[in-house]
């Protein structure tokens, strides 16, 4: 028996609205059962999770089921959180940011619906994953390259929605959508930009459309579901290089990134580049008790052996170089002119030739690699981003870093970030690990979050991205005129939305309280 | 730990065999180090990404597709389970080679999870296509 229910909707309403999903997608798609409920809390919540249950899970199979589950959460005034599979890891996975919510799960609409060689593009539906699109291509044998993010085991087009971040060329996710069917709150289908003409051959082609271009808008927003969106794919090149970087000295970061951005801005390297700590690399591949188990953040000293054994830097990043022979012959040598006086040693490019073996390639590989950063404190592991956005300025980003890095010594926890360099602006991805049945971990965590949120505040950086428990509290960070933009997007949540059924409270808006 | 690794070798994303060599050199003092043929076995990424998804036992199919990126070669599961395993049988992590795996439990960790490792819901895996990834991995080895 559910033991809980949709914000503002009775036992009886919720359960004439649940035979109605049933009557739409069948029985098996429609649970509410505790255990089932409970394979949808977040596996990394700050503590049980339960306080973002939530009353039930849906999973249409078609555009058409979703738009009939709109009709319906409308006439039972019941709210759905949309997820496209559900692995929003480290931002609340699948849970919604208001408890209670139906989970809409379309991870059963998982079909590649179009993959064009020639223009680089493919249409797909929100439960493909990135996996399913790289053995895609491959069982095909299509010279099309993918990017992948940190963690790769959810949707191509969730984490773009979400502006998620890859580390290859087309590595900027939300970038690389090019035309979307979605479902309005009212159930009706729109599609943007060229797919708004019935028989149009370009919806992949090309973005923008006519008149004002929709897209941005259904990106970490609430305003539609996305049913299928159009993704650009990287063509392969004809060679790639790869090169790590180890940057020995904390203070390298302020020259290392003016000289790294500079670069980026340039295209010499068409990337955006990670540049982390060694907690970060040494996270993914062990535990902080192979290194240390005293209380407190992990000393400087104890980093400083890390990095011998792990051969790493201070700041540790990986560029890779894509392209026709000479562009990638030539950007290595100006990266190389740019950066060895500075560290004193030569760099040892990896080439890869078309032709050669794929392990070669600085080839977007989908991992969960990643992942093995949750069991960093032992026990159960969980992980909680927070990612303001600066300047892509060495000094910004170093006075910055010292000052976080105090913060983590301050409250005990061992500092980790990254700056993912791009042209003009770098998003510090920091995570916070904790033990989710360690109350110490816990508050410990809960307690830097709310640090962090007023450093980056008073520096003027707010958050590209947000965790569901801190949808509202970055909100707020975006106060001009009063939160002038909360207050737009409010107006349109009304408009669209009138009765608040799909993902209140989603990134601030149209919350409850 | 015999060579010092090659400064090209070396990122943010060491391999486990060189990780592991790596990691116990400095380990408590009194936990034993881990020889490094102990580790798991190297596999390319590209085949852990891949892993059964073309094969023909349909238990193997569903295995690569739910599961063996996480569990086969160098990747997260194998990698904390090895981690897990006792000395005799470091370097036998993945899912698909041991045999020691009983249905019933595959079935249970997969809907409850376990440590780290998320559950499933039916919608990710159905009762179904569940029984079929866990008959496969009891199977009796080779």
């Amino acid at each position: 028996m559910t033991s809980i229910l949709p914000r503002g909707v009775s036992d009886a309403s919720f359960n004439q609205a649940l035979s109605e999903f049933r009557a739409i997608v069948g029985n098996s798609a429609v649970l509410n059962s505790d255990e089932d409920r409970q394979s949808y809390i977040d596996p990394y919540a700050m503590g049980d999770g339960k306080d973002h249950d939530s009353s039930a899970i849906i999973a249409p199979a078609s555009t058409e089921e979703v738009q009939a589950i709109v009709r319906a959460a409308n006439k039972y005034k019941v709210a759905l959180w949309p997820v496209s599979r559900g692995k929003n890891l480290g931002y609340g996975t699948a849970s919604p940011a208001e408890a209670g919510n139906v989970i809409l799960d379309l991870s059963r609409m998982d079909k590649i619906l179009d993959v064009n060689e020639k223009y680089a593009h493919c249409l797909l539906e929100p439960g493909v994953g990135f996996y399913d699109l790289f053995y895609h291509l491959q069982e095909k044998k299509l010279p099309l390259w993918m990017s992948v993010p940190g963690n790769s085991w959810g949707s191509v087009i969730g984490n773009a929605l979400d502006r998620g971040i890859g580390y290859t060329p087309y590595g900027d996710h939300c970038e690389q959508i090019c035309g979307m069917e979605v479902v309005m709150p009212d159930g009706e289908v729109i599609r943007t930009g060229m797919g708004a003409m019935a028989n149009s051959t370009t919806w992949q082609n090309y973005k923008y459309g006519y008149g004002p271009s929709w897209d941005q808008m259904f990106m970490q927003s609430n305003f539609g579901i996305v049913t299928k969106a159009g993704v650009w794919l990287q063509p392969e090149p004809e060679m790639t290089a790869k090169v790590d970087l180890a940057f020995a000295k904390f203070e390298d970061a302020e020259w290392a990134i003016d000289i790294l951005a500079d670069l980026r801005r340039r295209d010499v390297i068409q990337h955006n580049i990670v540049f982390g700590t060694p907690v970060r690399a040494a996270s993914t591949m062990s535990q902080r008790a192979d290194w240390y188990e005293g209380e407190g953040a992990i000393p400087d000293s104890v980093c400083e052996e890390m990095m011998k054994k792990l051969g790493l830097g201070w700041w540790n990043a990986r560029i890779s170089l894509h392209g026709h022979e000479g562009v990638v012959k030539a950007n290595a040598d100006i990266i190389r002119k740019a950066l060895e006086p500075k560290m004193g040693k030569e760099l040892e490019f990896q080439f890869w030739a078309k032709g050669e073996p794929m392990e070669k390639a600085a080839q977007g590989v989908p991992t969960t690699m990643g992942l093995n950063c949750v069991n960093w404190y032992g026990g159960r592991g969980g992980h909680l981003g927070f990612s303001p956005v600066l300047s892509a300025d060495g000094k910004i980003a170093f006075d910055y870093a010292k000052k976080v890095k105090s913060l983590y010594q301050e409250v005990g926890q061992d500092y980790y970030a990254s700056f993912t360099i791009g042209r003009r602006h770098i998003n510090n991805v920091g995570l916070i690990l904790y033990d989710r049945d360690d109350e110490t971990t816990l508050n410990r965590a809960k307690k830097l979050i709310d640090m962090l949120l007023k450093e980056a505040a008073s520096r003027g950086f707010a958050e590209y991205r947000s965790h569901i428990s801190y949808m509202d509290a970055i909100g707020d960070t975006y106060d001009y005129g009063n939160h002038a933009l909360r207050r737009l997007n409010n107006k349109v949540k009304a408009a669209l939305d009138p009765n608040n059924i799909i993902a209140p409270g989603r990134n601030g808006i149209g919350s409850r309280k | 730990m015999k060579k010092k690794p090659s400064f090209s070798h070396m990122g943010w994303m060491l391999t486990p065999v060189a990780l592991i060599a790596l990691v116990a050199g400095c380990s408590k003092e009194n936990s034993a180090p881990v020889p490094e043929a102990k580790a798991q076995p190297k596999i390319s990424a590209i085949t852990t990404a891949t892993f059964g998804r073309d094969s023909k036992d349909e238990g193997e199919r569903l295995f690569g597709k739910e599961c063996a990126f996480c569990h086969v070669g160098t990747s997260t599961g194998s990698f904390m389970l090895n981690r897990r395993l006792p000395d005799d049988q470091k370097g036998n992590a993945d899912l698909n080679k041991r045999s020691d795996l009983e249905a019933d439990y595959v079935k249970a960790v997969a809907r409850n999870g376990l440590v780290n490792m998320p559950a499933f819901s039916k919608i990710e895996i159905s009762d179904e296509d569940l029984d079929k990834i866990a008959n496969y991995l009891a199977r009796k080895k080779p």
